[in-house]
């Protein structure tokens, strides 16, 4: 029985809406402090070298303030689930865009001059780009270590013997490409000493608590000294989870003790933040004469780029959620996730999910026209219901509506499309 | 030439960090001196609508008026930490801790209020509508500004925790459970496809989304359109260009993402079965709102052109050729 509630289920109108179509949000750009310098990224114009830096010809330019590079960050580390990225890169970038030096100006143009004139020397390496080369044992390695840096393994029921029983087998490789989140505002923030003496930023974040934890360890001062301020966030979609300009702000006003201001380009923010996970899946599924998924096998993999980011949890999510909204008797998934020097890869809406039904909607197109059946008749037979037991054990106990979605759609849409003989 | 077809997708996710790593979130409630209400928790707005869903998931429990509600969800030094605005968790997990908080804090108010009206127990104390009175002697009663002025310094507050539930996989055989809750969908369109110049163009939608319970109808829909236009983009258009590590798209001139005049109305309908350990039965859609969107498109054009795409982007020039290679009789799949 339903509680009668008086606000829970109405049209209540966004808090945020007036502020936002009126222009009064505050977004991080829009700040502005007495005293405010201004800060520039150096990131690395090539995927994979050794780098020497110098600074000292920017660093006389009139008007810069500071140039900061790793020598500068007490622990020069950070990553969400592994601390696989550097602030600053110390000897080795893996990709195109990695962060070098920070530089601290009075104005942009001193900022733009300044990061012309810092010396960087790339020792090129050998670089990888496609993760099942980055696999090889001879390839070029991105981190200390094997490439593959995540293995998830998903085993029900005997697969082989599913698979002799199946009357139709479809065997397919599909393959989803990089792509960005596209937030319309890009990276911005401001950072400051408040008036209780805390290094305090001003960003657009997804985690603010993390993004303190994080400043706390790279500078090596307590939680409490730092102070992050959430402003208006103009999208984020799972591009702000990693640590973007934060280190960097937070690491520039302790030092400094003046206002800094970041605000990124389109391009410097395509370039710096994460993308979504490109995945090869190979699927092999089999039904029986009806219909009947008997068994599944999936092998994916995973370019995470440069860094770990979350790819770790990306390829677990696609490999539980490989056999689709079905029950499956017989499961076999093998995901792996694998570094190359392609931009990293990290959490974008769906976090793995997104990209296996590309693969396991169209397996289920595939058998059903093979078998004569329709689209709608061959999902009825299979899908979860209240009481299903999914791949990893687990009972869908309550809130199973799936038949009732399929059903509404089909209400105002013929979807029992027959195939027979049309191509 | 133009060609008409349909296709469906489904899809299931599991929300929340999942896999048994603790996923928790915090809120305070703390009575304010002009007597309204303070709700601290660090719960991120970032567009998908969470601060509306937590002011009326707070207003409904304590039951009172959004207007006399504060939400401070921005500075890290006032707020305790709820978990990240990520794995469409902010309604399910912090809004299950702003439920516990103001029941606690309603708690509070009773034991308070049974002091300021002499009272022997808190039995039959009722809270709404920003005062406490005895519901079988309504002359009993004292309202929140009352209460607060007559605090003196003593902080009336509260505060809640939400821990969902998930078993850490095994690392053999990975059987466990992952998430809690999951949320189900169903996408199908129609659309036409141009044999000569490969364009898409999206006629018909019907989008079903499993929603728990629905807080707030209007943003569910919003988060249907959105999670629709990125699959759009995702699936037709968008393309980073990448060479040996280098983005050659890196500005909106050349990555194209989805606009106005590549939408059409989605019939979006919204499906409600609640979830008995969500607020008030609410799941979080966020995320699945877009997944069920590009199998949907992929397998409408396999209906139109009897083509194959599997490997995105599903851009005209690849359209084009797999069409042309159908001709031929060469391959019917595509990558």
């Amino acid at each position: 029985m339903r509680m009668s509630l008086d606000i829970v289920g109405k049209n209540m109108i966004r808090v945020d809406a007036l502020s936002k179509v009126t222009g009064k949000a505050i977004y991080p750009a829009d700040v502005y402090m007495d005293n405010m310098l201004y800060g520039k990224t150096l990131r690395s114009k090539v995927p994979h070298a050794y780098i020497t830096v110098n600074t000292k010809e920017a660093e006389n330019i009139d008007g810069v303030i500071k140039i900061f590079t790793c020598k500068d960050v007490p622990t020069n580390e950070h990553g969400v689930v592994f601390k696989d990225h550097e602030v600053f890169c110390s000897k080795k970038v893996r990709r195109i865009g990695d962060p070098i030096a920070f530089v601290v100006a009075t104005d942009i143009k001193t900022c733009d001059l300044a990061l012309e004139k810092i010396k960087v020397n790339y020792e090129e390496i050998e670089g990888v780009f496609d993760p099942i080369s980055a696999m090889k044992e001879d390839a070029p390695k991105v981190h200390e270590g094997n490439n593959i840096m995540y293995h998830y393994k998903l085993r029900k029921g005997d697969t082989e013997k599913g698979f002799e029983s199946s009357y139709v087998i479809a065997e397919n490789t599909y393959k989803t490409h990089m792509v960005d989140h596209a937030f319309l505002q890009p990276e911005s923030g401001v950072s400051y000493i408040d008036e209780e003496g805390r290094v305090t930023v001003v960003v657009a974040t997804q985690y603010p608590h993390y993004d303190r934890e994080e400043i706390a360890r790279a500078l090596n001062i307590s939680e409490d000294e730092i102070r992050i301020i959430n402003a208006s966030i103009g999208g984020a979609f799972g591009g702000r989870e990693d640590i973007s300009l934060q280190i960097h702000l937070a690491l520039a006003a302790k030092e400094i003790k003046r206002p800094i201001k970041v605000v990124y380009s389109r391009e410097e923010s395509f370039i710096s933040h994460s993308k979504r996970h490109p995945l090869i899946m190979k699927y092999k599924t089999g039904a029986d004469k009806n219909g009947k998924l008997l068994a599944m096998e999936a092998d994916i993999i995973g370019d995470t780029g440069a860094y770990a980011s979350w790819a770790t949890n990306v390829l677990r999510k696609a490999g539980v959620h490989a056999t689709g909204p079905y029950y499956i008797p017989n499961v076999k998934v093998d995901s792996i996730a694998v570094y190359t020097n392609n931009p990293f890869a990290g959490a974008m809406r769906g976090f793995g999910a997104t990209q296996p039904p590309i693969a396991y909607e169209q397996q289920m197109d595939i058998l059903a026209e093979e078998l004569g059946i329709d689209p709608i008749t061959i999902r009825m037979k299979n899908m979860f219901k209240k009481g299903s037991e999914t791949a990893t054990g687990q009972i869908l106990t309550e809130s199973v509506p799936l038949e009732e979605c399929l059903n509404k759609v089909l209400e105002d849409m013929d979807l029992n499309l027959d195939r027979k003989g049309a191509y | 030439m133009k060609r008409i077809g349909r296709g469906i997708g489904l899809s299931f996710y599991g929300t929340g960090y999942g896999n048994g790593f603790p996923d928790v979130s915090r809120a305070k409630v703390r009575l304010l001196k002009d007597g309204n209400v303070g709700i601290y928790v660090g719960g991120t707005e970032v567009g998908q609508g969470a601060r509306t869903i937590f002011y009326q998931i707070g207003s409904e429990t304590l039951k009172l008026s959004s207007d006399n509600i504060s939400f401070i969800t921005e500075d890290t030094s006032l707020m305790p930490d709820s978990g990240t605005a990520a794995a469409s968790r902010q309604t399910y997990n912090t809004g299950n801790a702003i439920k516990i908080a103001c029941e606690n804090f309603m708690d509070r108010l009773r034991e308070v209020a049974k002091r300021e009206l002499k009272l022997n127990s808190t039995q039959g104390l009722k809270v709404n509508n920003g005062k406490i009175y005895l519901e079988f002697f309504p002359r009993k009663v004292i309202s929140f500004k009352e209460l607060a002025q007559k605090q003196k310094g003593n902080v009336i507050e509260a505060e809640g925790e939400f821990v969902a539930q998930t078993v850490e996989m095994d690392s053999e055989t990975g059987q466990g459970a992952p998430y809690w809750p999951y949320t189900f969908n169903a996408c199908g369109v129609e659309l036409e496809v141009d044999v000569l110049t490969g364009k898409v163009e999206i006629l018909k939608t019907r989008f079903a989304q499993d929603v728990g319970r629905a807080i707030n109808p209007h943003l569910i829909e919003g988060q249907m359109d959105g999670g629709f236009a990125m699959a759009l983009g995702y699936v037709l258009f968008e393309d980073l260009n990448i060479n040996e590590g280098r983005i050659k798209n890196q500005k909106f001139s050349k990555y194209l993402i989805p606009t106005a005049m590549d939408m059409i109305d989605l019939e979006n309908v919204i499906v409600e079965d609640p979830e008995s350990t969500a607020p008030f039965g609410a799941k979080g859609v966020g995320e699945p709102v877009m997944i069920p969107i590009a199998p949907a498109i992929l397998n409408a054009i396999y209906d139109a052109v009897g083509v194959r795409i599997t490997e995105l982007p599903a851009t005209p020039e690849k359209l084009i050729e797999a069409i042309e290679d159908s001709k031929e009789g060469r391959v019917v799949k595509h990558g």
